[in-house]
């Protein structure tokens, strides 16, 4: 089974591409701070850092309707937990509307924070999916584990990544295997069914566990992960974060 | 006379539960020797490759290359002793090909160029140099099972164990994989049912059932021997009835 979900255009090749993830890493942080701290009234600065983001999505080849449809899974999250803001806010009224009992209003301060969070949780999306999808999980890891991250958590994440796919696809046989052998009957028992299927297939996990466990003893294991890392820092990851650095802060001190 | 390079003596071994899976098992394997070790399914042949490299210890006295396998021994032993597992996905569990193979050399303290000269020679081995960067799941299961010996190839062993190393795989990736086997010089040890592949690569056979080795000697001599081998869910290979 074929499986490219997390980096379908890791491959590509682009100046994005060839960054050394360690700087790109660097500079996503280094955005999202300067986006998240940016007043609410500046949108002239949104603006700015929304074309910003445009060009390096444009460098990296990746095409824009991808970026778009992933940032499409994530922002619903961000409404649900918005969308309340303007009704609790206090402040100017905007608009007030009632439901029989129910009382609602909206303020102009409200409105002007839910904006805020709104505009900011997008760049940093659209951000975080250009580090995603232009870097290989495994250099990601890497970069991560480079950074002094915590081993456990890169462990645990490069184990998540290797093993989702077999864990798909366990689950995939095991459903066409019901399925060739299941002809009619209630949807209850199509419900029993798949809880079952559940229970298989976290017993098949452990085990698998176990025996990649015993894999890894048997090549020498002793409790940490150890790894090759050849980054090299060359000229243009040091133009692009000196580029990135001056943009960043030259978007900051525009004046409305 | 070979040097002895592993010696099983009086190996019994019960699972947690209670069940009894190896029984009195005593063998010796030379140097240089290709031993194929097989059995009905559920016979203990994976049990019994796993105690080769300390993973599992009965109350036995097993010696492998003149060390006693316990626990100070065990580094020293893993670095000498392959053990490949059937399924490649067990095996494989870097996030690339690169990392899976150099991951016995990086755990054996070698240095950087070291391990990468390693890892390249192992590729070059099983012919897929070309996937240094690729991610495990995105090779074929061919390819998977190549891979799989090279992360042990690139410890440079002295003894190779295979786990039904040709199950699942097409006649191409098979014989593939029978032709790279010939050309290791090193001790093998490998278990499974796929008996033709036993005539091509191995020169001794121990059969195992119950727990118990109930055969062992020249590999013709064994596989041609109806009565035996059909005691023990076994068949004669069709090319030894066609002769």
């Amino acid at each position: 089974m074929k499986h490219s979900f997390i980096d379908e255009y890791s491959d590509l090749d682009s100046l994005i591409h060839r960054l050394d993830p360690r700087v790109k890493l660097v500079t996503l942080v280094a955005s999202l701070l300067f986006i998240i701290s940016t007043r609410p009234t500046s949108f002239v600065t949104f603006v700015l850092y929304g074309i910003l983001i445009f060009i390096l999505i444009g460098l990296s080849k990746i095409p824009i309707g991808f970026i778009f449809k992933r940032s499409l899974v994530i922002i619903p999250f961000v409404l649900i937990i918005a969308i309340f803001i303007p009704f609790f806010k206090k402040g100017q009224v905007a608009g007030s509307y009632s439901f029989g009992s129910v009382h609602l209003t909206v303020t102009y301060e409200g409105l002007m924070v839910f904006w805020n969070v709104l505009v900011k949780a997008y760049l940093s999306i659209l951000c975080m999916i250009l580090l995603a999808t232009s870097t290989k999980f495994s250099n990601l890891l890497k970069a991560f584990e480079n950074m002094k991250c915590p081993k456990l958590m890169t462990m645990i994440l490069s184990f998540m990544h290797r093993y989702i796919y077999v864990l798909v696809d366990e689950m995939m046989r095991m459903k066409r295997a019901k399925d060739s052998r299941t002809v009619g009957g209630k949807r209850w028992f199509h419900v029993k069914a798949l809880s079952h299927m559940v229970g298989v297939l976290f017993i098949r996990a452990y085990e698998r566990g176990e025996r990649v466990y015993l894999a890894m003893c048997s090549r020498g294991f002793s409790g940490q992960i150890r790894t090759l890392q050849d980054f090299k820092l060359n000229k243009t990851d040091f133009c692009f974060l000196l580029t990135m650095a001056m943009l960043l802060i030259a978007i900051r001190t525009i004046r409305r | 006379m070979a040097k002895k390079v592993i010696e099983i003596k009086g190996l019994n071994y019960s699972y947690p539960a209670g069940a009894e899976a190896l029984k009195n098992i005593n063998l010796d394997i030379y140097e240089g020797e290709s031993l194929r070790i097989i059995g009905p399914n559920g016979a203990g042949k994976s049990t019994l490759l796993l105690h080769l490299n300390g993973i599992l210890s009965g109350n036995s006295h097993i010696r492998v290359l003149d060390l006693e396998v316990e626990e100070r021994n065990l580094p020293r032993i893993r670095s000498k002793v392959a053990l490949v597992f059937q399924d490649p996905d067990d095996q494989l569990f870097m996030p690339t090909v690169f990392d899976d193979v150099a991951f016995g050399p990086v755990n054996m303290d070698l240095d950087k160029e070291k391990v990468r000269h390693l890892v390249k020679k192992a590729l070059e081995a099983v012919g897929m140099q070309d996937a240094l960067n690729r991610s495990s799941h995105h090779l074929s299961f061919g390819e998977k099972k190549r891979i799989s010996i090279a992360t042990v190839l690139s410890m440079e062993p002295e003894v190779l164990i295979l786990d039904e190393p040709s199950s699942n795989l097409d006649p191409k990736a098979r014989q593939h994989l029978i032709d790279l086997l010939k050309r290791f010089r090193l001790t093998k040890i490998i278990a499974g049912h796929d008996l033709e592949l036993i005539l091509e690569i191995c020169d001794r056979v121990a059969v195992l059932d119950g727990g118990a080795i109930v055969a062992d000697g020249d590999t013709k001599a064994i596989l041609s021997n109806k009565s035996l081998m059909e005691l023990h869910n076994l068949e004669v290979p069709l090319s030894l009835k066609l002769k």
